[in-house]
């Protein structure tokens, strides 16, 4: 906060006419780095999510009983920053007392979970356990929880991992890397925390889903 | 013509991003105490779903509000002489804790106390209320965004409108959607809750119309919970009173908004002085069903004119009030650009707390083909199946009212009475408002088009920037318009309310003794 006002991005560029931290600058839109060029992404480009197969991240994972594979997305959440206030007490108060697993009418129905049933979300990297959240809003195939939930809040034991204390949502996930975050040196693109490396391709996982069969905390 | 002011309220939907910071505002300041932890004076719903409490338009259920009996009269639906007397041991339209919630908490405790073990410990929910450990089934929010939608959202009240198809058609992921409705106590003209207090602890401010309870009167026979349609009244399990939204009045009397409306983050809400002829409530309050809303906009003064302002000045309504009703953001939305309605007019409470409607996302239109359709299409038009179109082409840009993705029915349902013209009426002005920018900051509409449709709408250039600048650009001093407060005339700081049982208690509002 300075004179009453909150702190928004850019506003040193802008109101004391700092350079961009850029190759040029100013801000780019445009990409001219070589392999950016050479995967055809120097402008914000659409490109299809890889088949489960591609990421592997269902190796190893056994599927039993009801269960089913969905992809699984890890957006921002509604009322945290990552983990922080996660465990506020008025906005959990305000949602569902957790930060459920959000499931279509289509899924949930296939599987038997109903809305607020504990369903377990693992693959080979590792389990969440939540609350299902069974939504009209959610795709056919699709499974979303929000980031980033913490297990010190009322998470319960995972079942079909030896009835231990499940991770957050970051446990299922990992760091799928695209070549191009391989490239620096150049610029902008030069690895600096938070600012130049890795980001949000961890977010699209695939993962099992299934209603948990004991609730143990 | 029995001149009065009320502070009053416009909330528009189409700039809520259903954050809550409004609730929160208020919780941390009214109802974070034992025995208020249910009551949220504030809350935001999703709609469609069933709100808080569950169900709260359901008036079969709840018995709240008034019906038009045969003959024109008014009766509260659940409270009341009668009504109250046979229901004073037990009434059985009051919500529970199931239609509320268990108000809960973790035990964060258990995270340090926990004894040495394999694995992490873990903080389980415990109950507010009992302190034992609860299974958590049901919280003030707990259809936000469209969670548990077979459970909530398909049983919204509102949906009996809508045919089968057409219900169905709004959970299509293609083209659902949802907004969020924050609700307040809506301070009304004719409200339930102080008609149904048998005890009269409930009274409306004479010089700004806020509806409060006197924590001294009540006795808690919780004939407000009932009486009121809003569900906005609650009663505190360990005062053993009522409670209710006080429109943050000790902040309103220092010239500040009140909290949630300072805080809003996505700015949606306005609050002005209206003016308001006190002579025709009790007609206005009893019109035929379709004329109700039209009948409570005509309430409503206009500040400008001068037997309008003379009436007000007799009625020792002070000039500073007078001027802030000029000024007043409600009135350009209400009456002067016709922009907002009242929630649920059908109640018959006369809501002082208006919406402006939903416009909803700008949208193309999704029609079910027979696939073959696929090959003589716009090249800009996409297709995702083959028997789904989505079509992005439409003449209008914007496409029509009727084509919105929110059936007009469900709208009117909850904001006319049922009226579709009425509902209508807001949306294309504020279609006609994005079609006028558009012109001026794109520049891809032909000018005539643009006057064409001011035109239909009754704006004029000049209104339509006075809109946007309302709805866009506005600071605090432009939503919020406040009155100096006048303590010297308050009821309350010179007698005891319970003692002026003729403006409170069974029946209508009677003329307060103050002013010349
Ligand atoms: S909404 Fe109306 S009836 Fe309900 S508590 Fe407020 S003033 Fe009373
Ligand atoms: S603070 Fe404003 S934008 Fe946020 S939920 Fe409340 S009314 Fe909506």
């Amino acid at each position: 906060m300075t004179d009453g006002r909150a702190y928004a991005a850019y506003t040193y560029n802008v109101e004391r006419l700092v350079p961009w931290r850029t190759l040029t600058g100013r801000q780019h839109f445009y990409l001219d780095h070589e392999l950016y060029l050479a995967y055809g992404e120097y402008l914000p480009t659409y490109k299809p999510s890889p088949r489960p197969e591609a990421y592997g991240d269902l190796r190893e994972t056994l599927k039993s009983g009801e269960a089913m594979a969905l992809n699984c997305l890890t957006p921002h959440g509604k009322w945290h920053i990552h983990s922080t206030y996660m465990e506020n007490h008025r906005m959990l108060t305000l949602s569902r007392g957790c930060e459920p697993c959000w499931l279509s009418e289509a899924d949930a129905a296939k599987l038997g979970i109903q809305d607020n049933d504990w369903v377990e979300v693992y693959n080979d990297h590792g389990v969440y356990c939540a609350r299902a959240a069974v939504s009209s809003r959610i795709p056919r195939g699709v499974c979303i929880v929000y980031h980033v939930p913490e297990r010190t809040v009322g998470i319960p034991k995972s079942q079909v991992r030896g009835n231990r204390r499940a991770g957050g949502h970051n446990s299922f996930t990992r760091i799928h890397l695209k070549p191009n975050y391989l490239c620096g040196g150049y610029g902008q693109f030069s690895y600096h925390f938070n600012y130049w490396g890795p980001i949000a391709p961890q977010r699209d996982t695939h993962v099992i889903v299934k209603k948990m069969t004991k609730v143990i905390f | 013509m029995d001149v009065r002011a009320q502070i009053s309220m416009v909330f528009h939907l189409d700039k809520c991003i259903g954050c809550h910071t409004c609730s929160v505002a208020c919780k941390n300041i009214w109802t974070d105490r034992k025995g208020a932890e249910y009551q949220w004076w504030n809350n935001v719903e999703t709609k469609p779903g069933t709100g808080y409490p569950g169900k709260w338009e359901d008036q079969e259920i709840y018995k709240g509000g008034w019906e038009r009996e045969g003959a024109g009269s008014i009766q509260l639906k659940g409270a009341g002489k009668a009504k109250g007397l046979a229901n004073i041991f037990h009434n059985p339209h009051l919500p529970s804790v199931e239609d509320y919630y268990e108000p809960f908490t973790y035990n964060y405790l258990n995270l340090i106390e926990a004894p040495p073990g394999d694995d992490q410990p873990t903080a389980r929910p415990v109950s507010l209320i009992t302190g034992k450990p609860i299974d958590v089934k049901m919280g003030p929010n707990w259809d936000d965004d469209l969670g548990g939608s077979p459970d909530y959202a398909r049983n919204d009240p509102n949906l009996e409108a809508l045919t089968p198809a057409e219900r169905e058609a709004m959970f299509q992921l293609e083209r659902m959607a949802f907004f969020y409705l924050p609700r307040i106590c809506n301070h009304c003209l004719n409200p339930g809750c102080v008609a149904s207090c048998p005890s009269g602890a409930i009274y409306k401010r004479g010089e700004d119309g806020i509806v409060l309870i006197n924590q001294k009167v009540c006795r808690a026979w919780r004939m407000c919970v009932t009486a009121c349609p809003y569900k906005k009244s609650y009663y505190n399990w360990h005062s053993g009173k009522s409670e209710k939204c006080l429109l943050c009045y000790p902040r309103l009397e220092a010239g500040h908004a009140p909290a949630c409306m300072h805080s809003c983050v996505g700015r949606i809400r306005y609050l002005g002085v209206l003016l308001y002829d006190a002579d025709r409530i009790q007609r206005a309050a009893s019109a035929p069903d379709g004329e109700i809303t039209r009948a409570h906009l005509d309430l409503i003064l206009d500040p400008f004119d001068d037997q309008v302002i003379a009436a007000a000045q007799r009625n020792g309504v002070p000039d500073s009030t007078l001027k802030s009703a000029q000024n007043s953001p409600t009135y350009k939305f209400v009456k002067q650009w016709g922009m907002a309605l009242p929630l649920h007019p059908e109640f018959r409470t006369l809501p002082m707390l208006f919406y402006v409607p939903p416009l909803l996302p700008v949208m193309a239109s999704v029609t079910q083909t027979d696939g073959a359709q696929k090959e003589r299409l716009n090249p800009i038009a996409k297709t995702w199946t083959d028997d789904w179109l989505y079509d992005t082409s439409t003449e209008e840009l914007w496409g029509t009212i009727e084509q919105a993705r929110f059936p007009l029915k469900y709208l009117a349902s909850l904001f006319s009475g049922g009226d579709e013209k009425a509902v209508a009426q807001p949306l294309k002005k504020l279609m006609a408002v994005r079609i006028y920018r558009r012109w001026k900051t794109v520049g891809d509409i032909d000018e005539s088009r643009v006057d064409e449709v001011l035109k239909d709408t009754g704006l004029s250039r000049d209104s339509a920037e006075a809109v946007y600048y309302l709805t866009a650009l506005a600071k605090f001093q432009d939503r919020f318009v406040i009155p100096p407060a006048h303590r010297e005339q308050a009821l309350e700081m010179l007698e005891f309310t319970g003692d002026t049982r003729g403006s409170q208690g069974f029946g209508f509002l009677e003329r307060p003794e103050r002013g010349a």
